[in-house]
């Protein structure tokens, strides 16, 4: 966005609630025994997480379910594994297909240039598939070479007529853009220390900052969005968190994009005589329609890898992907459905010596042999747009800057649980065809929301049960715009980052136009 | 360097850089924090049965894993980062405790007769711990096997693991 509209002319300050790490700062490379506590308390992140981020919320929920709130410069393209998929059309159209939740405002044909864009500036590497389900851009860098397991994984996929393809995510396979190609190091959510990854601050800002139209103000933690007697937005509120005064800066429009819980706590706490229910909340659905991903894990040690020398195997974690197969059942049961990532882990530490019972020499040499065959296939699957899931404020607990905290409602509807079984049976199905020692996760329900979730200012045609339109704007606060994972409609199973940063370019090329037409 | 900087030379600040640093606890140059040298003494007996030297590698022992242990019990708070690790975490005194009870009834467990037989007993209910010494023997196990497995003798000697490095091309597998 910040790139986006300082090329297209306009002046841009961007309050970022962190501050930046440099990649000379970033521990990705660290063994853990060179850190204190050996990576257990999450060192090699904890600066992804900055000040009281992590404990500044609270759940309300008995369902297994997380929201990722990074702060830091960057957001959570600091710390991703860069799986970029685009929607496919029946995406967009859950009512008119499915008869659930809603459609968006938008189609697949009208993002699909966006897409296009988005891809090229990030340097997506894959391939071209001829996937319907899975739709494909026509600029990618190479794929990923793949793994002994993932050979063996395909052949497993086949005879289940299964596809398996080469994953695409925004990692450079090869210099691309001033920037180097992957080390293949295996730690992409540590965060990458050459940016072969796709980050914020390692591509788009600083060609923002080459404009000459950007400014960058750290450690700037929005407080509140300040409107004039129009209702419309004037200046945002924000923390100083280096000094701890509240300052104020002015804009004509107001971008929002604080990823999905805080992006809601920022409008709610924008209440204001002209918006008593908070910013641009007159329908009442800010904050409502919170969801994700569900998800389920299988670990496989292949027995055709076991024993075998070690080799490094660590890579770009994911390096293939198994889109959704499911789609070509229509008895299934439920709306949506699920694909599988594949090898998203470190292969350092062995995690079948915290699955296997017993200890001693024995125990020692198998933990040993199993490692080298080690898959790990992890199920996302849809979860609903549900109005009863939502973030509120609690205004009688205010974080260490005296900012309401967000509050968590979550409880997962009855076409989650059926993606979650109907995930899970799709998981066996597949490693039923594998020959190896096999750890499903153990659990009475789904986990999520995987980092991915998306839905509390939605966009929709009618501002009766919608936030935004579908260029991410405000109904009715003309000059407020959200284009973080708020704004979706609808989720499906594929990972949002792309659609969230196609939506995002497509805003900005809009708020362009309208700036021109002296419209807003 | 700043992560704005889109200069080729910045990225590559960092390239082929390992530093030599060991925590405390990995060097072996550590003061006990919460065991005292007799609980520490026994958690390291303890420790290489679970996890023994063998032909391919160092235990527990020489991976200083019991020190490990002392570091992260001393200093436990609420932040196990990882579920398949929670069973770690030492967020409160008397959890902290329980390491020092947990010990206790192995030592009175040893004396019956010995400590591979004390450990044989405990680790018996280990799929469905019922006793506090079998609950004990679970997260004793647990933060035997994260220490080992943390520290270069458990990395690079017995897994050989051959990652965490700069390759400037992944290897495709050849044998499909």
């Amino acid at each position: 966005m910040a790139k986006e509209l300082c090329e297209g002319g306009a002046k841009v300050i961007m309050l970022e609630g962190g501050k930046e790490v440099s990649p000379s700062d970033l521990l990705s490379h660290k063994w853990p025994y060179e850190l204190p506590f050996a990576n257990l308390r999450g060192e090699k992140q904890a600066y992804f997480y900055q000040g009281d981020v992590a404990t500044s919320i609270r759940y309300e929920t008995q369902a297994r379910v997380e929201v990722d709130r990074a702060r830091v410069l960057g957001g959570r393209t600091m710390h991703w594994n860069a799986v970029t998929l685009r929607y496919a059309p029946p995406d967009f159209l859950e009512w008119t297909l499915a008869g659930v939740e809603d459609d968006w405002p938008l189609t697949y044909e009208e993002l699909a240039p966006y897409y296009d864009r988005v891809e090229q500036i990030i340097g997506v590497c894959g391939n071209d598939d001829g996937l319907e389900i899975l739709p494909a851009g026509k600029h990618y860098l190479p794929p990923l070479p793949w793994r002994c397991s993932e050979h063996i994984l395909k052949r497993a996929t086949d005879a289940l007529n299964i596809n398996l393809i080469s994953v695409r995510k925004a990692v450079l396979t090869k210099p691309y853009d001033e920037r180097p190609q992957c080390h293949h190091c295996g730690h992409c959510m540590d965060g990458c220390d050459v940016s072969a990854i796709f980050s914020s601050p390692g591509c788009t800002l600083p060609k923002a900052a080459a404009t000459g139209n950007f400014t960058l103000r750290q450690n700037a933690l929005a407080r509140e969005i300040l409107v004039d007697r129009e209702g419309l937005a004037r200046a945002v509120s924000f923390v100083n968190t280096d000094t701890g005064k509240t300052e104020e800066v002015k804009a004509h429009i107001v971008v929002v994009c604080c990823a999905t819980v805080e992006s809601a706590r920022l409008l709610l706490n924008s209440a204001s005589p002209q918006h008593p229910a908070g910013l641009g909340n007159s329908s009442g659905v800010v904050g409502h329609y919170l969801h994700g991903h569900i998800n389920t894990t299988a670990q496989v040690y292949l027995k055709e890898l076991q024993g075998r020398k070690p080799v490094n195997q660590d890579g770009a974690t994911d390096h293939v992907y198994i889109p959704r197969f499911d789609y070509r059942d229509s008895h299934r049961g439920y709306a949506g459905g699920y694909a599988f990532q594949v090898n998203y882990d470190s292969y350092m530490f062995p995690r079948q010596a915290m699955l296997l019972k017993g200890y001693g020499a024995q125990f020692k040499r198998q933990v040993r042999t199993m490692q080298p065959g080690y898959v790990i296939l992890g199920g996302f699957g849809k979860s609903m747009a549900a109005k009863q899931n939502y973030v509120s404020v609690d205004k009688n607990r205010v974080d260490a800057h005296g900012i309401p905290i967000p509050v968590v409602h979550f409880q997962y509807v009855e076409n989650d649980m059926q993606v979650w079984q109907g995930m899970k049976k799709g998981l066996q199905q597949i490693v039923s065809k594998l020959s190896g020692d096999v750890f499903f996760e153990e659990s009475t329900g789904p986990s999520g929301l995987a980092s991915h979730e998306v839905g509390t200012i939605r966009m929709g045609k009618d501002p009766k049960t919608s936030a935004l339109n579908s260029f991410c704007q405000s109904h009715e606060v003309k000059n407020l715009f959200v284009t973080d994972g708020s704004c979706f409609t609808t989720s499906s199973e594929k990972n949002p980052t792309l659609t969230i940063m196609a939506l995002s370019m497509r805003a900005a090329e809009y708020i362009i136009k309208q700036r021109r037409l002296g419209i807003i | 360097m700043s992560a704005l900087s889109t200069s080729l030379d910045a990225w590559g600040a960092t390239w082929g850089t390992h530093s030599d640093e060991r925590a405390a606890w990995a060097a072996g140059d550590y003061k006990l924090q919460f065991f005292t040298p007799a609980e520490n003494d026994l958690l390291d007996r303890v420790m290489e049965v679970i996890m023994p030297a063998d032909g391919q590698s160092g235990g527990a022992h020489a991976a200083h894993v019991s020190l490990f242990a002392d570091r992260i019990v001393s200093t436990g708070t609420d932040a196990a980062n990882v579920d398949l690790f929670a069973n770690l975490a030492v967020s409160s005194d008397s959890q902290k405790s329980e390491w020092r009870k947990g010990l206790q009834l192995f030592k009175e467990e040893a004396a019956k007769s010995s400590l591979a037989e004390a450990l044989a007993r405990a680790s018996a209910g280990e799929a469905n711990p019922q006793t506090d010494l079998e609950r004990f023997f679970v997260k004793l196990k647990q933060m035997t096997l994260v220490g080992y497995y943390s520290s270069e003798i458990g990395i690079h000697q017995d897994l050989e693991y051959q990652g965490n490095t700069y390759f400037y091309e992944f290897p495709e597998c050849t044998h499909h």
